[in-house]
């Protein structure tokens, strides 16, 4: 009953699908495995909309997000074969993929950080998505980060939408704001430890 | 291999930065040479940290993706629904004919009859087309092979080889070749030359472009493409926009 009660306020952030692991994720993984397309179109009716709107949010562009998803759900369709059917957390691996193909664009047509695509390849391993399981993705957590995501401080939201829709490093961060790098990882770090600490929270709770 | 200078405790709160990919060099390698060890708190902390990430990420405003996005993705692995898909391109396509056909019986002048002539075969030019794809996807001896995967600035998409239909090319994000313009394609026998495998166009999203007849498959090394002049080229005059491997080792 506890999970109905919070269902509206899921479906109006649009967020049940992508980061609770969901019961039948591991069927699905396991179907995807064995390479069955009309698996690949459940994985995109489950995901596609939150990728696209992931990475339209990263690259303002419509025509260039359609090109990104499509790369993302390749990447997912070759890679599934090493992805944990029993443990793994497909939702949050897939948004992972779409977020990094879209800074990888950016930074390519920055010009910046030129070794950053083997980098971000290197954090999508699958054994990264592994050990998450259903409690660390639990509705109430995503509740508890979600809310204290919107009491962030005006400068503390400013450095993380840079570093998670700009995927910019806190130097280049210091550098647009025009603002010294010690008050610029003070503003991220704090950022990140209100939420961090929600989820901790929300895990004792 | 980095030293460990920093404790876990320390790497904590750069957890986070570390799997978006956004840590600065000098602390990358702190936490990779904890991972590369074996560090059990530093590798639950980076999962824990994806899972943040992966919540933070899901608060964007979603947004509707185009429908025909999906049918890209499908099409992308070589799979798409023939039960509606194909089946709704058909329809559409006889739904237009159609249409023109009855908007020309009211047309009294000359000149649009002819368009509206022109329109039809162009849509029957399609659907040959959709058709002849259909046949390719629908047989199993049909063999897929990638090109442009990985990079940046694609054209990219996939060669279909079959020995009796010929070579099928589908590419993304060909841009229009221009005024006075064409793409042409190439089939290159292994240690050959290249044999000139047709002309098209890219609408500037995506272009479809088959070689009908048979194939020597075996023999077949390089399926490349190239921009040539609209009446196309006896050899190639310019660098290979698309060059699929399709050598079987």
């Amino acid at each position: 009953m506890r999970v109905l009660k919070l269902l509206p306020f899921a479906l109006a952030f649009g967020i049940l699908q992508v980061v609770l692991r969901l019961p039948n994720d591991g069927d699905l993984i396991r179907r995807l495995k064995a390479r069955e397309p009309k698996a690949m179109a459940e994985l995109y009716d489950r995901y596609g909309r939150i990728a696209y709107s992931v990475v339209l949010r990263v690259v303002h562009n419509p025509s260039v997000a359609e090109d990104l998803v499509q790369e993302t759900f390749i990447r997912v369709w070759n890679r599934m074969e090493s992805f944990d059917a029993e443990r793994g957390a497909l939702g949050p691996w897939v948004l992972t993929v779409a977020r990094n193909r879209a800074i990888d664009y950016l930074r390519s047509v920055d010009g910046r950080m030129q070794a950053g695509a083997v980098e971000l390849e290197k954090l999508e391993r699958p054994g990264f998505f592994a050990d998450m399981g259903a409690q660390a993705l639990s509705m109430d957590r995503v509740r508890r980060v979600k809310s204290a995501f919107e009491k962030l401080n005006p400068n503390q939201k400013t450095v993380i939408e840079m570093a998670y829709y700009e995927g910019m490093s806190q130097t280049e961060v210091a550098e647009k704001l025009k603002q010294p790098l010690g008050t610029v990882k003070t503003w991220t770090r704090a950022a990140l430890k209100i939420l961090r600490d929600e989820l901790g929270e929300a895990a004792i709770a | 291999m980095t030293e460990e200078r920093l404790t876990c405790q320390q790497l904590e709160e750069v957890y986070e930065l570390y799997a978006l990919g956004s840590l600065e060099a000098a602390e990358r390698d702190e936490i990779e040479a904890h991972l590369t060890h074996g560090c059990t708190h530093c590798k639950q902390g980076v999962a824990d940290a994806m899972a943040l990430n992966a919540m933070v990420l899901s608060f964007v405003p979603e947004v509707v993706p185009p429908r025909e996005l999906k049918h890209r993705v499908l099409a992308a692995i070589g799979y798409e629904r023939p039960g509606w898909f194909w089946a709704g391109a058909l329809a559409a396509s006889l739904m237009l004919i159609v249409a023109l056909w009855l908007g020309i019986q009211e047309r009294e002048h000359y000149s649009e009859l002819a368009d509206a002539r022109r329109d039809v075969i162009n849509i029957t030019a399609d659907r040959d087309r959709l058709n002849q794809a259909l046949l390719f996807l629908s047989d199993p001896e049909t063999t897929p092979v990638s090109f442009g995967r990985g990079q940046q600035a694609p054209p990219r998409g996939y060669v279909f080889l079959h020995p009796q239909l010929g070579v099928m090319l589908i590419a993304s994000n060909l841009p229009p070749a221009g005024e006075g313009k064409a793409y042409e394609m190439w089939v290159i026998p292994k240690g050959g030359a290249p044999r000139p495998a047709g002309l098209f166009q890219s609408d500037g999203t995506r272009a479809l472009h088959v070689l009908g007849g048979p194939v020597d498959v075996a023999t077949l090394g390089v399926v490349a493409v190239t921009l040539e002049p609209a009446a196309g080229s006896a050899a190639p005059t310019t660098t290979p926009i698309i060059a699929a491997q399709v050598a079987r080792s």
